[in-house]
């Protein structure tokens, strides 16, 4: 249950760094939120 | 606003080639290498033959059983309990693919700990595989992670408590597989797992017990053979034996109040006679430097040559490196010396095998000599 939780959390706040992906006009801070959003799909997505 | 588009898009394609690359190389350890059981082999099962409650996970696993068809003591021998100590595995896969069994059984698990083939320990750089030559080419074997991937167990607890002792370890341990005996058939995946082999051990009535580990140079049991104190006649004979061929081993009475612990649970839970072996692995060390499979196979770190000279630690390092070979040699050594100790003290339940090479053969041909590729 507590892995559940984990992940939702992570769904939730992928959902919101993804929105300031794309809202966001710095070219380099967009590639560090990118990058840090791959890790958290990869999570998500069981990849390890 | 166009050029902010673009530069989206552009960075949003390199971070989903960099996904796809990164994604493939975390497949690639989900992927076993091929083992080719020796002709002695008699059968294949899996661990959840032994407990139906892994079975479809990522803790099951391939048990080869070499019987000789006549009566005899059943020894049981388990290789990557702890993925990233490649000695234990490769030796574990060494015995697999020549041993004859003579008299009684042999059952070998090359890969305890299965979920911890399927990724790294993180933060510590090591590569993912490492490879063999052998006579009909090139080898490829995953070197894993201590512990269970988090990936199928997860999150960690911030304090791990091991069952039913209570005795407390970090939160990291619940997923470390020899710390989790006797196991829980309704825990963590790695209890069950622990919960499997114990049923394993007790079903097949297994007399002689190994576990094959590798440790940091700096750690105190290095070269050390661990034993429940019930086998303890059996490892002071082997220990003597290995002597007299130039091996040194330091007896360790597997202490009563370490709890989880193969040495200490598989003896105290079953009526088997539990080994654990340890050799000195600079890879795993804290001093070791640049983290290459050079290093897996060479053992060869200049900082740990500088540490031993310096004294200020008990460090077991040889001036040549502690090679492969020399590390799979000396587990197939005591291997083969414990058996042979167990049948002088059980002479009427003795176990037969042949077609093992020693340590002397291991440090002349190498470890490829003695590997199969068909």
């Amino acid at each position: 249950m507590l892995h559940v939780i984990y992940i939702l959390i992570l769904i939730y706040v992928t959902f919101i760094l993804g929105i300031e992906y794309f809202k966001e006009k710095n070219w380099k801070m967009q590639m560090a939120i990118g990058f840090v959003l791959l890790i958290f799909i990869l999570r998500i997505l069981h990849i390890k | 606003m166009k050029k902010h588009y673009i530069s989206t898009a552009i960075i949003t394609i390199v971070i989903l080639i960099t996904g796809i690359i990164a994604s493939l190389e975390f497949h690639k350890m989900h992927v076993p290498e091929p083992l080719y059981p020796s002709e002695g082999l008699s059968s294949k099962r899996m661990l959840s033959d032994y407990f139906p409650g892994i079975r479809g996970t990522n803790g099951d696993t391939e048990v080869y059983i070499f019987d000789s068809g006549k009566p005899g003591a059943t020894v049981f021998l388990a290789g990557g309990t702890h993925p990233n100590e490649p000695a234990g595995y490769i030796a574990s896969v060494v015995v697999l693919e020549n041993l004859i069994p003579e008299r009684g059984r042999v059952i070998v698990i090359p890969r305890l700990n299965n979920s911890g083939f399927t990724c790294t320990d993180p933060m510590e750089a090591f590569p993912q595989s490492f490879h063999i030559k052998t006579d009909k080419g090139v080898r490829r074997f995953r070197f894993g992670s201590r512990a269970t991937n988090p990936v199928h167990q997860w999150p960690d607890p911030l304090v791990y408590s091991h069952k039913p002792s209570g005795q407390q370890y970090s939160g990291l341990e619940s997923r470390n597989l020899n710390r989790s005996y006797p196991g829980d058939p309704n825990g963590s995946l790695t209890e069950k797992v622990a919960y499997a082999i114990l049923q394993l051990i007790e079903k097949e009535n297994v007399d002689i017990s190994y576990d094959l580990h590798e440790a940091a140079p700096e750690i105190p049991i290095i070269n050390a053979i661990v034993y429940h104190e019930k086998a303890e006649d059996i490892a002071m004979y082997a220990i003597l034996e290995l002597e007299f061929e130039g091996l040194k081993y330091t007896p360790e009475l597997s202490p009563k109040n370490f709890h989880g612990l193969s040495h200490r649970e598989w003896g105290d839970y079953t009526e088997t006679r539990p080994f654990l072996m340890e050799t000195s692995s600079p890879v795993q060390g804290r001093l070791r430097g640049k983290t290459n499979e050079e290093l897996i196979l060479d053992g060869v770190s200049k900082n740990y040559k500088i540490a031993k000279e310096t004294g200020a630690l008990r460090i077991v390092y040889r001036d040549e490196g502690e090679q492969l070979n020399h590390r799979v040699g000396r587990h197939l050594s005591g291997f083969q010396a414990i058996i042979r100790a167990y049948n002088v003290f059980h002479g009427d339940n003795p176990v037969e095998i042949s077609g093992l090479p020693a340590y002397n053969d291991l440090v002349e041909h190498g470890i490829g000599y003695y590997l199969h590729n068909d």
